[in-house]
């Protein structure tokens, strides 16, 4: 936490809460956890809004904090420093999150905007129709549009993992992307896109409690 | 919106008019509508931009609507701080957070369920409190004296019992409640004047408060519920969740460690591979000929008759016990003897659910089945085991069903017992405390040691042992014995949730120690289905609530509109000859300087793209049907060591 340089001027705040779904707090927090990543002489509110930070960066953070705050107190983890989990490594989707809120053109680097976009999408006021949108984008690993059968089985490796007694044998596989199918995709293209994803994901209750992420 | 698309197709010389047209109307569309910003699924920048498209002189807001905005941030704070207060104003959120980070939403939900269980009990000595102990400090009772005046000839040489132990000892007396025989712990220590002499009926209050309280008790559960349930009864009786919606939301975004990702995996695999053998399973059952079906019924009988005969078995253990240890008061081995039916109670809850599981693997069921299976036994089995030990204690004091000289007279066992109220009070403290002090003996005594002794040696033996496992539904079973225990003791033992809230308390503490200190936790194989289980019995997680039903409503318009878009893209497409590949992903490369981040195609991203050649429905692999049986390790319920 930096000195009074580094907070965000009032019409800022009050700019982003209108574009997102954060409160005044999450967002200062979120600035805070963003500029504890630039260099310590970038740290000032202009600069913090420029810069970018590369996927390498993010994902390098949380994993350092997190061993620090152990070193310190044995038993007792420090949740204060724990950064969100979107970027934590033991999330499979990590590259696919930075990717499809990168605006930047080798979409490979988040600004502190893309950042509260982020948090936006996955906090707990954000509404369902913007959660599976993003989540549809999410699981299109290829960007094209649709999930295919190649998107689906590579959702599906990144569900199990890849240890050998939990990944998905090919016939598994291929029942269960056929299971998929048949229930998701209604015009029967061989491919889901968004409405039907939506549609899908409107059936299911847990959806909106498990894709987000408490601040 | 999907810059990517513009990017990725950075090689087109010059942009395609058909996308150019829906970018316009998306545009339009975008900025004619209502909605606000925030809800548009655009990069910030975009968002931005967007608005200034729509009020180009800045934000111009009156007075009345920025009055408005305030109202509507005031409201939403006060929704968000009165949620928090119903959940337990904000009591260990953070321990919450941090275990459901570290352990899961599973995890986290038993720990929830703690706290609720905790606020019911303390609302429940609140009312007890302020309706029955206040009002009878305050109206000053009649004297201590004994209650009844004794003319009855006992048989047997028999004088009823005043109260003096052989054994004196505190511990004993403490840990058998007779310490307390005279406090306002137990029913014998409430009197009342005659009823005229006083405006509040003391009377009155005792017996209505903790009806009252189970009233709450009951409302508070039914509403924690039946949150997940609608859904699940107005889709009919055989409504799976489908698997397409698991898969999608499977992921538990909340996760931060590595070894909790690593068991979500477990479980996520798990849960599929068990939904694909029941799929094949069931494929398998509508090819059953009469003479299957009706061997499959017989076995099945076969099966809950032999557990029927086992929990009949154990609830008479239990029975002889009571009768043991009631008739026995005054021995040698007081204290052995004392506790000797939640001993028994405890014993038989913990060899039950190990003979079920053997018994229900022996035939192969499907994984659904043996677990729902075991499930209800072992409720069966707890709540048997309860009014067992109910019923004969009934027995003993009461008089049911024998002919005991003493209970003519005065309605109960006078000889045996000067107030047994008193007793029955005093059996529901003990087992109560019985149930506490195993848990921390078991945590103390076994878990502990186990692991860090399987962590420090190497070996066949320790590999054996294996790590141990935190079993939600052991755990959410225990917890809720121990509350139904609290519910049968409210009229004996008033104060009997007072004594609760203090062992839900240390229980939290003692647990989320155990977790702490790295327990391997519920990769259990079944875990999802177990666990959302009696989740759905005791503990609904499920935040849906009163959505379900706006989400039904929606969900019929949706399917409505849904079929309109399909018809208007397919007019689209049929009316724009040679078309057929503008609308798809490849978009065109951006016009000017600025990369466009909207969505070139049609408004939703993936609409129906080029009409690719549709795949040949695959035929159902044949050699799954042989059901490719799960690896038995991972379909088994809790077993053996780690009960």
């Amino acid at each position: 936490m930096g000195g009074s340089g580094s907070r965000l001027s009032k019409e800022l705040l009050v700019e982003y809460q209108d574009l997102t779904f954060l409160t005044k707090q999450e967002i200062l927090l979120a600035h805070r956890w963003f500029c504890e990543l630039l260099p310590q002489e970038h740290r000032s509110v202009e600069e913090s809004l420029q810069a970018r930070v590369s996927l390498e960066q993010i994902l390098s953070l949380p994993e350092l904090k997190r061993l620090i705050a152990l070193h310190r107190a044995a038993v007792k983890i420090a949740m204060q420093s724990a950064w969100p989990s979107a970027c934590n490594t033991a999330n499979p989707f990590k590259e696919r999150i930075c990717r499809v809120f990168s605006t930047s053109p080798t979409r490979d680097s988040l600004s502190f905007e893309d950042f509260l976009d982020l948090l936006s999408v996955f906090s707990d006021t954000a509404t369902p129709d913007i959660k599976s949108h993003y989540a549809f984008r999410i699981f299109d690993f290829d960007d094209d549009g649709t999930l295919n059968r190649e998107d689906l089985s590579q959702l599906v490796n990144c569900l199990t993992g890849e240890g050998e007694d939990t990944r998905l044998s090919a016939s598994e596989m291929k029942q269960l992307i056929d299971n998929i199918l048949e229930e998701s995709d209604i015009d029967r293209d061989g491919t889901i896109n968004l409405s039907e994803f939506q549609h899908v994901i409107s059936r299911s209750p847990d959806f909106a409690s498990s894709f987000k992420i408490v601040l | 919106m999907l810059r990517q698309w513009s990017v990725q197709a950075s090689g087109e010389p010059e942009p395609e008019p058909a996308g150019e047209e829906l970018w316009e109307q998306e545009m339009e569309r975008r900025c004619s509508s209502q909605e606000p910003v925030r809800l548009l699924p655009y990069a910030m920048v975009d968002k931005r931009f967007i608005r200034q498209l729509r009020e180009p002189e800045g934000v111009k807001t009156s007075c009345w609507q920025q009055w408005r905005h305030r109202q509507q941030t005031a409201g939403r704070r006060l929704g968000e701080a009165a949620r928090r207060l119903a959940r337990g104003c904000g009591l260990w959120e953070g321990a919450l957070y941090e275990i459901g980070g570290l352990f899961g939403t599973g995890i986290q939900s038993y720990f929830t369920f703690l706290r609720f269980l905790l606020l019911l009990n303390l609302l429940t000595l609140l009312l007890t409190t302020s309706f029955v102990l206040l009002p009878l400090t305050w109206l000053r009772p009649p004297d201590r004296g004994p209650a009844l005046n004794f003319t009855l000839q006992c048989p047997g040489g028999h004088q009823p019992q005043t109260g003096v132990p052989k054994f004196n000892n505190l511990l004993w007396n403490v840990l058998t409640g007779r310490a307390f025989n005279n406090t306002y712990l137990f029913y014998g220590a409430y009197r009342a004047g005659p009823e005229s002499s006083s405006v509040y009926s003391i009377r009155l209050a005792y017996l209505l408060s903790p009806l009252a309280c189970l009233l709450l008790c009951f409302c508070g559960i039914l509403r924690r519920m039946v949150k997940g349930l609608p859904q699940k009864m107005f889709l009919g009786q055989d409504y799976r969740s489908p698997l397409s919606a698991k898969v999608f939301s499977s992921w538990d975004f909340c996760i931060q460690g590595q070894e909790a990702a690593t068991i979500k995996k477990h479980e996520i695999s798990n849960e599929f591979k068990v939904e694909l053998e029941e799929g094949r399973h069931l494929l398998m059952v509508q090819h059953q000929t009469r003479a299957q079906r009706a061997c499959h019924l017989l076995t099945y009988l076969r099966v809950n008759i032999l557990i029927g005969l086992l929990v009949v078995g154990a609830i008479s253990a239990i029975f002889w016990a009571t009768k043991y240890s009631q008739d026995n008061k005054e021995e040698s081995l007081f204290l052995l003897l004392q506790y000797l039916p939640p001993g028994v109670i405890a014993l038989v809850n913990f060899l039950g659910p190990l003979l079920f599981v053997f018994l229900v693997q022996l035939e192969n069921y499907p994984p659904n089945t043996e677990v729902n299976l075991t499930l209800i036994w072992c409720v069966v089995l707890k709540l048997a085991s309860l009014g067992m030990f109910s019923f004969s204690l009934g027995q003993t004091l009461l008089c049911f069903g024998r002919n005991k000289t003493s209970c003519e007279s005065y309605g109960y066992n006078a000889c045996d017992y000067q107030c047994w109220e008193n007793s029955v009070g005093e059996e529901l403290y003990k087992l109560s405390i019985f149930n506490f002090l195993l848990t921390v003996a078991f945590t103390f005594l076994v878990s502990l040691p186990r692991r860090l002794l399987v962590e420090r040696f190497s070996g066949r033996f320790w590999a054996w042992l294996d790590r141990e496992e935190f079993l939600l539904p052991k755990n959410v079973l225990d917890i809720v014995e121990g509350q139904t225990v609290t519910w049968m003791g409210l009229f004996y033992c008033p104060l009997l949730p007072l004594l609760n809230s203090i062992f839900v308390f240390l229980t939290f503490y003692i647990k989320k120690l155990v977790l702490i200190l790295g327990l391997l936790l519920a990769a259990v194989p079944l875990g999802y289905v177990v666990s959302s289980l009696v989740l759905t019995v005791c503990v609904s997680q499920s935040q849906a609530s009163a959505r379900a039903i706006r989400g039904l409503r929606k969900q019929l318009v949706w399917q409505v509109q849904e079929k309109w878009h399909l018809v208007d893209d397919l007019s689209r497409l049929m009316s724009e000859p040679g078309s057929g590949d503008s609308l798809g992903p490849a978009s065109p490369h951006s016009r000017g300087s600025r990369p466009r981040s909207f969505c070139p195609g049609f408004p939703c991203p993936g609409s129906p793209g080029p009409r690719a050649s549709r795949p040949e429905p695959s035929l159902e692999d044949p050699n799954g049907l042989r059901g490719v049986r799960v690896p038995a390790r991972s379909c088994r319920f809790p077993s053996g060591s780690e009960l």
